[in-house]
């Protein structure tokens, strides 16, 4: 047998690096083509808006895209908003790549954040155990608010869709009350503040800030390790494995011997514990003590997130981030223009309305339907002539 | 007052009584919906959107036939906007039900903003009310007429339409086609049912009657528009679908509790106990309602039962 000299080694292995024939195609790249042409539509669309409330569109998109990323200030604003997106996203993709929806993300950052933000202020430890016993708790009252809607659905076979919403509002009321009557006893403190809040919380439990100056936390690097982690579990374990063949054909992962009944339970608790976590980061991370209804409409967009990134865990990093920096721009658009953030909220729904539709499969489709229609026609001719 | 002649006492079941229409409306055009198997739970955002330009047609019309016309209208587009994502973009439905339930309160606030130019609410003559309707005949007895007498003719309305949804859902043969397509669509393909075409006409009924009920709110004597004025409605009245299982009766029944527990909301503050709290019971009443429903199935062992 030849060896093969050093030369001829690296030759072979810039051959299989150089992308073979079929790497350029549309299917290859219809993730990348379909956020491409969903931020460019939602973007075309929002200039209408802004047209409409009489400012110049193209200032107000470069406006935009200036409150993202123009300065390590404002990125650090578009990390902080993307962080709850990456943790409460990849909530959402435990539950729902296993077939299961739970909708109750909301409710359980709120009692997450909750627990944690109370932990914060009452507790007293060292800087690392006291980090550690905020997130136990919130990841704990998380998984427990998802107990209920799991139960039922295991117990009764009713669909945790709605219970998890109703126990969103439910979550929002209850914590709300919470504060307000039980912490803050029912009066506004007389220290002035306005907004229903518990105290904040001891230094000690303060998460490090990634960027000077911001409220960029480093749970957005929890985040990212987390999904990264998420992947490798889904695409290289058993479990993974398992949890995706329960998504996808039950009976399958049933005859195939996965203990559906078990994993059932353990991912939905799993998914409301980092939905919990992820309003437990909130708190220690960004704004330091725990502010009534605080998600706001967090809750629905990280659905949207998701759905948007068909639950891979990758994909969602890169959306979420995108989201980050549309959430920044609003702010800094209503700071500087007339304009409401509500127009930049529009412009968030478009994109995902945009991004769920398969751009690749329809251009396929009337490329199929114009090739069917072009051989019909000299056929037809030949009909009439005959 | 003693609590028990507050809490089931005429006041309330009249406030019940009014407040339940805008929820059987919508219900009624959502049980053919549900039926047909169009997920679609786009109710707030048609109800809230129905709201809105229920209240801008009366403005700029200033006859409430427009209002309810121009709310109806809207209702018809927004339903025919999810179709068209869902049905010829194959989009997803849950999610286009949640963006367009979301982007609703963002969009009526703008344009309460660039139209009405005030935030917040706007208060307006120019909003032309519902006119009260009065039987003479239910003045010989004072309590009913309290609960059932003044009402604007939408109430009316919504009781007459379950009565018809009833007989159209199961006694014709578009709602046996429609209960088909929703249970085995292959099969009713088969039969020869157009199940596209059966899916766009219940959107389009399920929008008409949810912004139809949109347009109570605005114009059932308050003249005025709030922002996010609906807040959960439409999703109660998603939950009164599913839990009543598309039976228009049933499904009324439970839009009726929910009613109640809103009226209850006056009557609970009034006796002291937290706002918070009292918001929390119509949603708590749903998930009890589930729970005892749910019951009926109770085999005492853990099982998941596949899609």
């Amino acid at each position: 047998m030849a060896h093969k000299s050093s030369e001829g080694r690296i030759k072979e292995l810039a051959g299989r690096l150089r992308p073979g024939p079929g790497f350029w195609t549309l299917q290859r790249h219809s993730n990348a083509v379909r956020y491409l042409l969903a931020v460019v539509l939602s973007l075309l669309v929002g200039c209408l808006l802004f047209l409409q409330q009489g400012e110049n569109p193209l200032y107000a998109t470069y406006v935009m895209f200036q409150g993202g990323l123009a300065n390590i200030v404002n990125i650090g604003t578009s990390i902080r908003w993307a962080t709850p997106c990456l943790i409460a996203g990849a909530a959402v993709v435990i539950a729902f790549l296993s077939g299961f929806q739970n909708m109750g993300i909301e409710g359980q950052m709120l009692v997450g954040a909750l627990a944690a933000g109370i932990v914060g202020y009452k507790v007293s430890l060292p800087h690392i155990p006291h980090l550690l016993l905020c997130f136990l708790a919130a990841g704990l009252a998380g998984a427990l608010y998802a107990l209920l809607p799991a139960l039922m659905r295991l117990y009764l076979n009713i669909s945790e869709l709605l219970v998890t919403i109703m126990l969103n509002f439910i979550a929002e009321f209850g914590t709300y009350y919470i504060v307000y009557w039980i912490l803050m006893g029912g009066t506004r403190s007389n220290t002035g503040a306005a907004a229903i809040k518990t105290e904040d919380i001891l230094e000690s439990a303060e998460m490090g800030t990634l960027i000077k100056g911001t409220t960029a936390s480093t749970a957005f690097l929890f985040g990212l390790i987390l999904l990264v982690v998420l992947q490798v579990v889904y695409k290289r374990t058993v479990i993974g494995y398992e949890a995706v063949q329960i998504g996808q054909n039950m009976e399958y992962a049933r005859a195939g011997g996965v203990n559906v009944v078990k994993r059932f339970f353990q991912i939905f608790l799993c998914s409301g514990f980092v939905a919990g976590l992820c309003g437990g980061m909130e708190v220690c991370g960004s704004y330091h003590y725990f502010l009534a209804n605080f998600p706001g409409n967090l809750g629905w967009e990280v659905f949207m997130v998701a759905n948007a990134a068909r639950y891979d865990p990758i994909a969602l990093i890169f959306i979420s981030c995108i989201w980050g920096v549309m959430k920044s721009g609003s702010l800094q658009l209503e700071r500087v223009t007339t304009l409401t953030r509500y127009s930049v909220n529009i412009i968030q729904m478009l994109f995902i309305l945009f991004v769920a539709v398969d751009y690749v499969g329809l251009y396929q489709k009337y490329k199929d339907r114009a090739r069917v229609r072009r051989e019909k026609k000299p056929a037809a001719k030949e009909g009439n002539q005959a | 007052m003693s609590t028990l002649e507050m809490l089931f006492g005429h006041v309330t079941m009249a406030s019940a009584f009014r407040v339940a229409c805008p929820m059987i409306v919508a219900a009624m055009g959502g049980v053919f919906s549900h039926s047909a198997g169009v997920f679609n739970f786009a109710y707030e955002c048609i109800m809230l959107c129905g709201a809105f330009f229920a209240a801008y047609g009366s403005h700029i019309s200033g006859s409430y036939v427009v209002g309810g016309l121009f709310a109806a209208g809207v209702g018809m587009l927004l339903a025919a906007v999810f179709g068209f994502f869902v049905y010829k973009l194959k989009a997803n439905a849950a999610l286009v039900s949640s963006a367009l339930n979301m982007s609703a309160w963002a969009l009526t606030t703008l344009l309460l903003y660039t139209i009405f130019g005030v935030r917040g609410r706007v208060v307006s003559d120019t909003i032309i009310n519902y006119p009260k309707i009065h039987f003479d005949f239910l003045d010989r007895f004072p309590t009913l007429s309290y609960i059932l007498n003044d009402n604007i003719w939408m109430v009316y309305f919504a009781y007459i339409l379950v009565i018809a949804a009833f007989v159209v859902m199961y006694h014709t043969s578009f709602g046996l086609r429609c209960r088909g397509v929703g249970i085995n669509p292959a099969a009713a393909e088969t039969v020869g049912v157009n199940v596209g075409r059966m899916r766009w006409t219940t959107l389009l009924i399920m929008g008409l009657f949810s912004g139809l009920a949109g347009s109570y709110m605005p114009m059932s004597g308050l003249s005025t528009f709030n922002e996010n004025m609906t807040s959960g409605v439409g999703y109660l009245v998603w939950a009164a679908i599913l839990v009543g299982k598309s039976n228009p009766v049933l499904t009324a029944i439970t839009c009726f509790v929910f009613a109640y527990t809103d009226a209850l909301s006056t009557v609970l503050t009034a006796l002291e106990v937290p706002m918070q709290l009292v918001s929390m019971i119509p949603y708590a009443t749903v998930i009890v309602t589930l729970f005892v429903v749910g019951l009926r199935s109770f085999t005492g062992k853990p099982r998941i039962l596949g899609d």
